[in-house]
């Protein structure tokens, strides 16, 4: 989770801790006549990154662009989605699904695939750097869960770039995988008067923290000094967070029951996760989320939909036909549950339209084809209508030559309004977006 | 892991004789000489075609390297010998030298790298935070709280394995919060609140999976509960609906309920059986809850601390297990119970825990709260910091206490916030090295005694320094060889040692995270879980009755001892072993001997569906021989599979297209044989002689070494490698100064590593001995200027 360089003096803000503060605006759950959305001055942006490990059946396998079950044709009228893409289809007129694409810093290889997902190898991740910007006031400045640990044997056992698709510098962000644990990040451990109570008696800690760190950092040597930087700016970005939490008085609001931990049926972990992510947006707890929804190189089963081999292996699909028709059906099924998470985003008042409306999200793969383990056409959809930012009426953009991933990023980038020309191997940005 | 000291020392006799060929001398010593016009023509002959100054294969050219000088190329010729160690080059299908020319050149190779005087002693170790494990550790021994690993702090990144290499131990705002939180927490719970608590513990849905103390049946469950004071506690057990709900067939039967804690039976009361069949038939709801009374709120007097606590119904015959007695759907079966509820304490009468005990080492009744809180901060802080206490650290936390008894009202509460400061400081979190007074940074130095009792420490027992140690590095003492000889005998011989396996040789051999596969339960029935859990138990209690029992570690792969329990005996098929607890077991079957016969290393090298010699042979090149393979290059299509229509064919007759193609055979040629000679075990470990997946097709697990080495059937292949012991402990003693020294190894450690070897070899290679050695290097002793430990492209060494 990001660090935000703008640091509120804590002391000032404790003193009129207690006082009422406007309630993050929750429709769900909260009565209307405290809903925020009323008074809100201007609508706020969200950006959400959504990963999925070992590609897309694309065009490229043995069987022929016959079996691509990923790339739609046209757009706005025309716009025709096919069968991963097909849940899309209530919202189609926020999608853009982008074709050859590539990302050589991915370099076709599971240990590099998700850190190299949001950065293309150039150190801070593209929702790292848009954190920066819309979400200093909100207490988590961005979200990174995902549905199971992201350590794995096919992905290099904890790798630090194949465990998070989040990185500050060279920090890798952890991503959550215990729904309790994300529910306590948003809610606090105990109740919201606790809540508060506790997030005093830390803030001695942190001051206690920082002092300590500040003295030992005067004994020690310039890089120590500089991995003890790292520490400092964390400790500061949790006093902000602990500053806001200190004086936000959540007891009016309708708390989601607390899970108890990580789900047995993966299904269902995938869906809390994404109701979680919901009701974090919902509440304006965070404007930024990224989400790993299954392991890079997992061993997964998807028994629920009828496939009972695990994921990666099967995804190693030898261009046979049934293989194939079990892999799309994994792939569909977790862009039929991005679906459902966008129709709440769609369903939910934010000022003068939805949370979708005022979104950028992003759902792909660090891979194109996972038989041959390459890192072209990476499968890239970009939805939302980004606060009037982008372009309406549903696309499939397709470049003529392979066009480097971090045109998209650049793109998006600039939609949150960070102004600048390049972005890690980038060429250019799509007008078309 | 209890036996006879007598049985121990005895077998430990015993398979030293039979496991440790003579030919143990290391290569080194008894191949080093011959002249460098010999070798030069060596090189040239079998090497210089593709290594040639315009080829370079792979970047490296050795035409006309220098052999009078092999020292100034060491990083080069560093990789030369591992790829001749491990017989990774030539590559197959090239001219091939012979095995005795091959170490006649390695030999005199390492004698001469060995003999460089140039070389940096030491590399850089910047600081490092604590690891979650040893974090837990740490906490575990400076206040006597056990915290649940995964509930409380996010996962480390790890390194070639590894999650204490000081480089991969970033922090993340994510990271900060959880530790403060988590030093809150523990602080409440050291300190002891006898606030009112409930804890509900759930039977897990997997009846009869951990084992149970005898005498109890299936459907009992074991926990662990923090009894914050002495006091009463109070207990409420609830059953099911299949028991005392709307279906109550199972109360036909009487079965005794017992709550033990500790070992100590604390309750007994029996449910079911005619009385409660004839009270639920007249009185039904009523009735029922008559009988749920005598299990609500019952009293238990019990002293603090974490005990552990068994809830289950006495077993009367093998016929009246759950198993066999399922009942299910509207009647039959045995009682059994969903939850078990534990509130307290009442009327709490003091604390007098584990942590209680590490904590006050005064009474402020007697000393005085002042001095006595002093005391306290005093004692807590140097154990925490790993240094002496400075006037500026206690004035940073005497407030703490200060706060905390204004606010709180009591000494407890001055004390609880002095224990959550002492553990957010980075004091605690964080370890540095910063040498003697005067140390300049840009030189080697060697480690103040207090940084190597704290190296040492986290090193053999993953936490820190205990009151001996650093009463030794008080007194300057622990630096002097014979003291530190000592010392490490000494703490080889604490049960703490065990971190050894568990966070070392568990993560070096990829056993540890083993819950991320999944065997496809279609093709291997009966496979679950629990006895997957079962498996890496014995993995882990096998390793470390060689490791910590001072047996050679060559016997990790000759032993034909195990612990084994039903259920993996079970699936060994070895028959007369019953019950879940794991005992101390000869195995008859040869096959079975040491880490290849283990299933754990077995589905760890396999996918969910199917076997792997790739992965096989690459896992037994790691870590047994110690020269990992390069991975395979991206865009390689990897059609390995079974086709529907073809004749079903057996994995060794898909990997022949490993060997038609030239481009896969250069390293394929070298990882599948070892692979081929495990294909008598399926993918969850089980012995077979044909190929179920493979219209039954008989199992071949005959192959040829690059060497030209034929090797039948694992058997064999264990053979084999057993009979290089110097190149297995080589392969350990790397990994093992990786996770002593918290950084990757470089080039110029190699020499280190191989005096560490040389001189284990007159302990059979003990890990102790090893151990010893590695204490001993200048790697560990020393620390290096930055820039020697982080050039780039110096990993050769350890990663090629």
């Amino acid at each position: 989770m990001f660090i935000s360089k703008k640091h509120i003096s804590r002391r000032t803000v404790l003193k009129g801790a207690g006082v009422a503060v406007a309630l993050p605006f929750l429709e769900a759950m909260v009565p209307a006549a405290t809903a925020m959305a009323q008074t809100a001055a201007k609508p706020k942006m969200r950006a959400g990154f959504f990963y999925i490990p070992h590609g897309a059946v694309q065009f490229d396998t043995k069987l022929g662009p016959e079996a691509d079950a990923w790339t739609p044709s046209g757009s706005g009228e025309s716009f025709k989605l096919n069968k991963i893409t097909q849940p899309l289809e209530p919202f189609k007129k926020y999608v853009s699904v982008i074709g050859n694409l590539d990302n050589p810093a991915g370099a076709g290889v599971h240990v590099k695939n998700p850190g190299t997902w949001l950065n293309c190898g150039s150190g801070t991740t593209i929702d790292q750097m848009i954190a920066k910007v819309i979400g200093q006031d909100t207490a988590l400045p961005s979200i990174e869960v995902s549905s199971e640990t992201t350590v794995q044997q096919a992905a290099g056992n904890g790798t630090s770039t194949a465990i998070t698709v989040a990185f500050n510098g060279n920090t890798p962000l952890p991503m959550e995988y215990n729904p309790k644990k994300v529910f306590n990040a948003m809610f606090g451990t105990t109740t919201p008067k606790e809540r508060v109570l506790n997030a005093r008696e830390s803030d001695s800690l942190l001051d206690l923290i920082l002092e300590h760190t500040k003295a030992l950092q005067g004994q020690l040597g310039a890089g120590d000094r500089a991995t003890l930087d790292d520490y400092l700016e964390s400790v500061r970005e949790i006093e902000r967070r602990t500053s806001i939490i200190a004086n936000t008085d959540i007891s009016g609001m309708k708390i989601p029951e607390r899970p108890v931990g990580v789900l047995d049926n993966f299904d269902q972990q995938v869906d809390l996760l994404f109701d979680l992510l919901t009701v974090a947006y919902q509440a304006d707890i965070t404007r930024v989320s990224s989400f790993i929804m299954v392991a890079e190189g997992t061993n997964q089963t998807y028994n629920h939909i009828g496939v009972p081999d695990s994921f990666h292996p099967v995804s190693h699909h030898a261009n046979e036909p049934d293989k194939i028709a079990r892999v799309v059906k994994i792939q569909t099924w977790h862009m039929d549950r991005f679906a459902a998470f966008l129709k709440r985003m769609a369903e939910t008042r934010d000022g003068d339209g939805s949370i979708l409306d005022h979104s950028i999200f992003m759902y792909g793969s660090n891979m194109g084809n996972s038989d041959k383990h390459s890192n072209w056409p990476i499968p890239t959809v970009v939805v939302g209508g980004g606060n009037g930012r982008m372009k309406l009426g549903g696309q499939f953009i397709n470049p003529a030559q392979r066009t480097p991933l971090s045109n998209v990023h650049l793109t998006v980038l600039n939609k949150f309004g960070i102004e600048q020309n390049k972005f890690a191997d980038s060429t250019g940005t799509f007008s078309e977006l | 892991m209890k036996r006879s000291l007598i049985l121990c020392s005895l077998l430990a006799v015993v398979s030293v004789s039979q496991a440790i060929p003579r030919a143990a001398t290391p290569v080194a010593q008894s191949a080093a000489s011959g002249s460098a016009e010999e070798y030069r023509a060596m090189i040239n002959t079998y090497c210089a075609g593709c290594h040639s100054t315009q080829g370079k294969a792979g970047g490296l050219a050795l035409a006309g390297m220098n052999f009078d000088a092999v020292t100034a190329d060491a990083q080069i010729w560093e990789k030369v010998v591992r790829k001749l160690r491990g017989r990774l080059m030539p590559p197959p299908g090239a001219k091939q030298p012979e095995q005795q020319d091959v170490d006649k050149l390695v030999g005199w190779l390492e004698t001469r790298l060995d003999a460089n005087t140039t070389l940096p002693k030491a590399g850089h170790v910047p600081i490092q935070r604590l690891s979650r494990t040893e974090y837990i550790a740490a906490v575990k021994a400076l206040v006597g709280v056990d915290i649940k690993t995964k509930d409380i702090l996010p996962t480390d990144v790890s390194v070639e394995g590894f999650d204490n290499i000081a480089s991969g131990l970033s922090v993340s705002p994510a990271f900060v919060e959880q530790y403060v939180e988590a030093a809150r927490q523990i602080a409440k719970q050291a300190v002891g609140d006898p606030s009112l608590d409930s804890i509900t513990y759930t039977v897990a849905a997997n009846r009869g999976g951990e084992a149970m103390p005898l005498g109890l049946r299936d459907g009992a469950m074991r926990f662990k509960h923090n009894f914050t004071a002495d006091g009463e506690y109070r207990v409420n057990v609830h059953f099911p609906d299949g028991t005392l709900g709307l279906y109550t067939g199972s109360l036909e039967n009487e079965a005794t309920l017992v709550f033990i804690i500790d070992g100590k039976v604390m309750f007994k009361k029996p449910i079911g059986g005619v009385d409660d069949l004839m009270l639920n038939n007249r009185k039904a709801g009523d009735g029922r809850a008559q009988i749920a009374d005598r299990f609500r709120k019952v009293t238990l007097q019990v002293k603090a601390g974490v005990r552990e606590v068994v809830v289950g119904f006495i077993d009367r015959s093998r016929f009246e297990s759950i198993s066999n007695q399922g009942g299910g759907g509207f009647g039959g079966g045995l009682p059994t119970f969903d939850n078990v509820e534990i509130l307290g304490p009442y009327n709490p009468t003091g604390v007098s825990t584990l942590s209680h005990t590490l904590i006050y080492v005064c009474d402020p009744k007697v000393a005085g709260e002042a001095a006595c809180s002093k005391q306290i901060a005093q004692t807590l802080a140097q154990r925490a910091f790993r240094r002496p206490v400075t006037d500026t650290d206690m004035g940073r936390l005497m407030p703490f206490y200060e706060a905390g008894r204004k606010d709180g009202g009591t000494f407890d509460k001055g004390i609880e916030r002095l224990v959550a400061a002492v553990l957010a400081s980075p004091e605690f979190l964080y370890r540095s090295i910063r040498g003697p007074e005067g140390a300049r940074a840009n030189a080697e130095f060697a480690l103040t005694d207090y940084e190597l009792a704290t190296r040492l420490s986290f090193f053999i027992w993953n936490t820190g320094p205990d009151d001996e140690l650093l009463k030794l590095a008080s007194s300057k003492e622990l630096s002097r060889p014979a003291v530190l000889d000592a010392q490490v005998k000494r703490m080889m011989g604490d049960p703490r040692a065990s971190s050894l396996v568990s966070s070392f040789a568990m993560k070096w051999l990829g056993l540890s995270g083993l819950e991320s596969i999944k065997p496809d339960q279609q093709i291997y029935q009966g496979f679950n879980d629990q006895l997957k859990r079962d498996l890496v138990t014995e993995a882990e209690m096998f390793i470390n009755s060689i490791l910590l029992e001072g047996r050679p570690i060559v016997e990790l792969l000759t032993s034909d001892q195990t612990y084994l329990n039903d259920r993996v005996a079970r699936h060994y098929g070895i028959s007369g072993v019953n019950g879940s607890q794991f005992r101390w077991i000869t195995l008859t079957d040869k096959n079975r001997a040491g880490l290849l016969g283990k299933a754990a290393v077995l589905i760890r090298t396999s996918y969910p569906d199917r076997t792997s010699p790739v992965l096989r042979g690459a896992w037994v090149l790691d870590k047994i021989i110690g020269t990992p393979p390069t991975p395979p290059p991206p865009g390689v299509e990897t059609d390995l599979n079974q086709r529907p229509g073809d004749t079903p064919k057996t994995v060794r007759a898909r990997l022949e297209l490993h060997r038609a193609s030239a481009t896969c055979r250069q390293c394929h040629g070298v990882i599948d044989p070892m692979g081929l000679a495990l294909e008598n075990f399926d993918a969850v470990g089980q012995f077979r002689t044909a190929d179920r997946q493979a219209a039954n097709s008989p199992i071949d697990a005959s192959t040829v070494l690059p060497s030209g080495l034929p090797i039948n059937g694992p058997a064999e292949l264990r053979a084999y490698l057993a009979s290089n012991p110097a190149k297995f402990a080589q392969a350990m003693t790397e990994k093992l100064m990786m996770y002593a020294i918290n950084r990757p190894l470089e080039y110029y450690d190699m020499p280190q590593v191989r005096g560490v070897v040389r001189n284990a070899a007159k302990d059979n290679y003990t890990l102790t001995s090893i151990v010893e050695g590695i204490v001993r290097s200048d790697a560990f002793l020393k620390q290096g200027p930055p820039s020697a430990g982080t050039a780039a492209g110096t990993r050769v060494a350890a990663n090629q």
